[in-house]
């Protein structure tokens, strides 16, 4: 019999237990500390416009930092908002697989999280030495907003940290308030993101015309008021001067900024980057999430581990294509929100400097659809009584590589064509194929292909399962003419548009199609949802049974959306041209200009090496700290015997 | 072990390839003749990779290909860069220089080639093709030379719009562009080498860079006028009646007017996030001087018979108006351009401000009318472009028909011999022969110096606001206007809508 033992401050214990969380925090010590010198350091260095990164350049080093932290940033805010979802559908199915997978992506996310603390850290660092100016002018705006992202900071540190190692012991009865912990960790997430958003798109789109006086402005006001006039009281100094008064943004001649910090966050593109940023997190997540997976997929050695990383890889994907096709809805409006600040700037975008990389942007998202309904109609494989739909196959992949070659035709070929060649084109556009050029005819394209994913969905979650239903015989006409005539409406709207003015399809013909798309996504999922509810199983889902190569379509698909980030990012960044804050704070520093495409994809190659890298290098510490854990259980369990 | 040198080598090469590929490294091994650029070096590495590797590192080979391939495809296609570096003097010895760099900031910094195309078989583009535009810059303003012409396109380009085209023309000097003198001056430079005569002579600015940054500081920045007065303003001066904001209660309609459709005016509910107080100004005062597309008022003849409506769009074919009938109903004709009906022409004095595109006459030394697009005019001359070349007419050479109306209704018309209603009789040339009028017998005469086609646009907007205001009245107004952002409306539409639910 085992004696009672009086509990003894063991000091190596407590240091051991609390080692991890505290090297995790140590970073984001650091990060805090630069957020918070940053205002006053950047203040003292006023002095000095640029300064110079060494070897490989301010903008350079500027870019890379910011890209990776948001690689990261966006992989541990993506992750958590899925893994409550999952967590939740454990805790109500009451299956523990779904709790043990919500907890391994929090798991990743934990890793990643310190990354990206300590990238922030790293690129308030570059910021403030490189582009002291820049940062003081930001941080004089936007000072009230870091405080409050510190603030954030904190507690999304913190409730990530309570959901993380709170996993375990808040099972049972105290799952409803793990799950309000991690509902918390998303709030914390989304909210840090709209913060930081602000500031660079702010720098894109500094703001509308006009906005309400800040505090410092209306002293200034009164202060230069009672200068000229010494007599004047301050009452009759701000005479006429309301709550209501509104001022220009902008001193036009100094740049220097005289409305509320309000008035700085909520510009043109702030809500529209949020949305489309929101929603590729959760896309990215997905993704990088099936990365994971289909690696652990190819090195398990266990039928029940292929088995489980099959599922997980499943999930993943199935998460990043929720996220991927209302993707180009919002990137839609990011991109009229941009046209309606600047006109200039829509078409530098999509008709000018930026337009080309619009054609490999198509290439890529090409690339996702294609490689995730191929995953999609591989995973049927493994599913008994699926053949049935395998008929469908061919058709739908000449649909998805028709409209992906339709997204990818570039209006003017001017700058890739000879002379005789233009000659022989009447014109730098192709008679014929130029009309697939224009956004109409790639608007109706990109539905077309959302509608086709969405059918392959439908088809892989019908596979295996029989419906039950009386009426499946009306459901399934209704279904189907419900595909049929939206795609009709879609293309015929899409040929309209060629004949009407800019104003009328974009803001009108445009949005019904979208909105066509998602009404077909949403009626038809009700109904399945009915029509399925009490299926009968007619086959089972072998999980394990997946091909290597749609594991490596997995891989490709993270790759994909990662390059992409990237290549986005430049042209959100390079749109501003030779502008810090775009009308408002010039770039005078060598690297004033837009680079180019090439130069452009190679800094975006480089990080992602870094970043996969890093992700890598990240995973196998998860990987060889559950190595050890699971060789020191069974260790204990030989002694024990 | 030989197989494990070969792994470790084609590991090595991939990565070295990836690395001398991405930073852009001269080729290996013979770099003058480019046998083996390191692209290829690293396809080949791959395939060895993935041959000779399992799992791992053939997972790690194929991230790195794909990375690689979206590098290189990337790398393939055309690509601009708006780095141009600081202009900070021109090499005027060499004018062609000047018009390359010039060029370099049409293409890159000035954005010019965003909208503008230098090639006549290009499409139609937003601004005008500017193809010998060095040439044709002489010919687009009466009495005004080229170098001129460029000038004032540049820093205004609101002041002399081709026909066709909206003022949709950034002021280059200003933000965000904010070209300097000197490059300016290099892209006139670059403007005139097409197919003209580089000018190098210095010009002064007609704008003061200087003086415009204190204007802008010594204006109030604060816009002091009472919105919420504004707002009564743009009500009682009925501006509700034409202009739709959202959230405000139509007086004409008696409800919101959100849910009408006001179609004689643009919507105002968003106007000051888009443009700025001095927009919203000239708007009031000058209703013409920039006229929203889709909202210009147009009256038009075609068949004998009179269209008055909205001009809704516009090209070089055809045009589409949008006619009201007294029931409300709205109908929209689309009209070829060719199908107008030329009227007489009484004055041939500002025809293209008048909106004449086309022009008949017969000059005094010729027996048939000549008639084509106008091309360019001066005060005493018109340049028509007819067939294929341009003919530049007199305007005071030209023989004129009077139409005389006699009291009995019977009209002649003929070209004048002699005589004017001064005199007792009107001498007649009508179809060969001479016709003698009392001029007591006619009721009207009308002399008619030639024929057009005339499409003009003008605002609906009355131009008595400045009489109708007050300064105050004014003040507020803007007020007001520079309040509607879109939320402001929305903001208040909510609350009207709470205020609405809450039964207040």
């Amino acid at each position: 019999m085992r004696q009672h033992q009086q509990p003894r401050l063991d000091i190596r214990s407590v240091a051991c237990r609390f080692k991890k969380p505290l090297l995790l925090l140590l970073p984001l010590i650091l990060f805090l500390l630069l957020q918070t010198l940053a205002p006053a350091v950047a203040q003292d260095m006023s002095e000095a416009e640029y300064r110079p990164f060494p070897k490989i350049g301010s903008r350079n080093a500027a870019w890379i930092a910011a890209q990776l932290h948001l690689l990261f940033g966006s992989f541990i805010l993506g992750v958590p908002m899925f893994a409550v979802i999952i967590e939740f559908i454990g805790w109500k199915t009451k299956d523990a697989r779904y709790d043990r997978m919500a907890q391994e992506f929090i798991k990743l996310c934990m890793g990643a999280f310190s990354t990206t603390a300590l990238l922030g850290g790293v690129l308030v660092f570059i910021l403030i030495w490189c582009y002291p100016k820049v940062m003081s002018k930001l941080s004089g705006i936007f000072g009230p907003t870091m405080i409050f992202y510190v603030v954030l900071f904190f507690g999304e540190t913190f409730t990530l940290y309570l959901y993380s190692y709170g996993w375990d012991k808040m099972q049972g009865r105290h799952k409803g308030w793990h799950l309000f912990l991690g509902v918390l960790l998303n709030v914390f997430g989304t909210a840090i993101m709209f913060v930081s958003n602000s500031w660079l798109t702010y720098q894109t789109s500094p703001g509308t015309q006009y906005g309400k006086l800040s505090d410092a402005t209306r002293q200034s006001w009164l202060e230069s008021k009672l200068s000229q006039n010494p007599g004047m009281t301050q009452t009759e100094a701000m005479e006429g001067i309301t709550d209501a008064t509104v001022i220009p943004l902008h001193n036009e001649t100094t740049g220097e900024f005289l409305a509320t910090v309000w008035e700085a966050v909520n510009n043109f593109t702030w809500m529209p980057v949020n949305i489309h940023r929101l929603i590729g997190n959760i896309a990215f997540g997905g993704s990088i999430v099936a990365a994971y997976a289909a690696f652990r997929f190819l090195v398990a050695k266990t039928k029940e581990d292929k088995a489980h990383y099959d599922w997980m890889g499943y999930t993943g994907n199935f998460i990043a294509l929720c996220g991927l096709i209302p993707l180009p809805f919002a990137g839609y409006w990011l991109g009229r929100e941009i046209y309606m600040f600047n006109n200039t700037m829509g078409i530098n975008m999509m008709g000018s400097l930026f337009s080309w990389l619009f054609i490999i942007q198509a290439v890529m998202i090409g690339v996702l659809f294609i490689g995730a309904n191929y995953y999609l109609w591989s995973g049927m494989g493994r599913i008994d009584g699926a053949q049935i739909y395998a008929r469908y196959r061919p058709y739908m992949i000449a649909i998805i590589v028709i409209c992906v070659a339709i997204w990818m035709t570039p209006r003017t070929l001017s700058k890739i064509s000879t002379s005789s060649e233009l000659s022989a084109m009447g014109g730098a556009n192709h008679p014929h194929l130029g009309l697939f050029g224009l956004m109409t005819a790639k608007n109706t394209a990109v539905n077309i292909i959302i509608l086709t994913t969405f059918l392959s969905f439908l088809f892989y979650r019908r596979s295996g399962k029989s419906p039950t239903a009386s009426w499946k015989k009306v459901g399934n006409i209704a279904i189907s003419s419900i595909f049929f005539f939206s795609a009709v409406s879609i293309i015929v709207i899409g040929i309209v548009g060629f004949t009407v003015p800019t104003d009328l399809r974009v803001n009108v013909l445009t949005p019904y199609q979208v909105l066509i798309a998602l009404a077909v996504m949403v009626a038809v999922t009700i109904i399945d949802i009915f029509m399925y509810r009490k299926a009968t199983m007619s086959g089972t889902i072998k999980w394990g049974e997946m091909t290597d190569r749609s594991q490596y379509v997995l891989i490709l698909l993270a790759i994909t959306f990662t390059s992409l980030m990237g290549l986005m990012g430049y042209a959100r960044s390079g749109l501003r041209e030779a502008w810090h804050i775009f009308g408002v704070m010039q770039d005078t520093s060598p690297d004033a200009f837009t680079p180019l495409l090439s130069e452009a994809v190679n800094i975006v190659a480089i990080i992602m090496v870094i970043f996969f890298a890093l992700v890598g290098f990240i995973f196998w510490l998860g990987l060889w700290g559950e190595k050890k854990k699971q060789q020191t259980v069974a260790v204990e369990s030989e002694g024990e015997h | 072990m030989s197989n494990t040198v070969v792994k470790i080598a084609s590991l090595i090469v991939m990565v070295v390839s990836f690395i001398a590929y991405i930073a852009g490294a001269s080729a290996f091994p013979i770099a003058s003749e480019n046998l083996l650029p390191w692209s290829v070096w690293f396809i080949i590495s791959v395939v060895v990779n993935i041959v000779v590797w399992s799992s791992v590192m053939k997972l790690l080979t194929f991230s790195l290909a794909v990375i690689w391939f979206y590098a290189f495809v990337a790398g393939l296609v055309p690509e601009s860069s708006t780095a141009t570096g600081p202009v900070t003097a021109l090499p005027w010895e060499d004018p062609d220089a000047v018009a390359e760099i010039g060029a370099a900031i049409f293409n890159g910094k000035g954005q010019c080639s965003a909208c503008h195309t230098v090639d006549a078989s290009a499409p139609k583009g937003r601004c005008p093709d500017l193809t010998d535009i060095g040439v044709n810059a002489a010919n687009r303003q009466p009495g005004i030379d080229a170098k001129t012409y460029l000038i004032e396109s540049l820093y205004e380009p609101a002041n002399y719009l081709v026909p066709g085209y909206g003022k949709i023309m950034p002021e280059v000097w200003k933000a965000p562009i904010a070209l300097s003198q000197l490059e300016i001056e290099a892209v006139i430079a670059y403007l005139q080498s097409q197919g003209g005569e580089i000018d190098p002579t210095p010009y002064d600015e007609p704008i003061d860079r200087a003086d415009a940054g204190t204007v802008a500081a010594a204006l109030p920045p604060l816009l002091t006028g009472d919105a919420a007065l504004g707002k009564k303003v743009f009500v009682s001066a009925a501006c509700i009646s034409c202009h739709a904001v959202t959230g405000i209660e139509s007086p004409a309609a008696g409800e919101e007017n959100q849910d009408f459709e006001v179609v004689t005016a643009p919507d105002l509910s968003e106007i000051a996030a888009f443009n700025d107080m001095r927009y919203l100004e000239e708007s009031i005062l000058k209703p013409g001087a920039q006229i929203v597309s889709g909202y210009g008022a147009v009256t038009v003849k075609t068949d004998g018979a009179t269209l008055q409506g909205t001009l809704v769009s516009q090209d070089t074919e055809q045009i589409v108006v949008r006619t009201k009938k007294a029931s409300g109903e709205e109908e929209e004709h689309t009209l070829l351009l060719t199908d107008l009906d030329e009227e007489p022409i009484e004055e041939l004095t500002n025809l293209q401000a008048n909106g004449y595109f086309t022009l008949t006459l017969t000059p005094t030394d010729a027996d048939a009318p000549v008639s084509g697009e106008i091309v360019d005019e001066t005060e005493d001359t018109v340049t028509l472009k007819v067939g294929d070349s341009n003919q530049t007419l007199s305007k005071t050479d030209v023989k004129s028909l009077l139409t005389i109306v006699d009291f009995d209704g019977n009209e002649i018309v003929g070209s004048l011999v002699s005589g004017s209603m001064e005199d007792d009789e009107i001498v007649l040339n009508v179809d060969g022969s001479e016709e003698v009028i009392d001029t007591f017998d006619i009721e009207e005469a009308t002399f008619t110096r030639a024929f057009g086609k005339k499409l003009l646009v003008t605002s609906p907007m009355p131009e008595n606001f400045p009489l109708l205001l007050s300064v105050s009245d004014m003040s507020n107004l803007l007020a007001f206007l520079s309040t509607l952002t879109g939320e402001t409306a929305s903001a208040e539409a909510t609350t009207a809508a709470d205020a609405e639910a809450s039964g207040e």
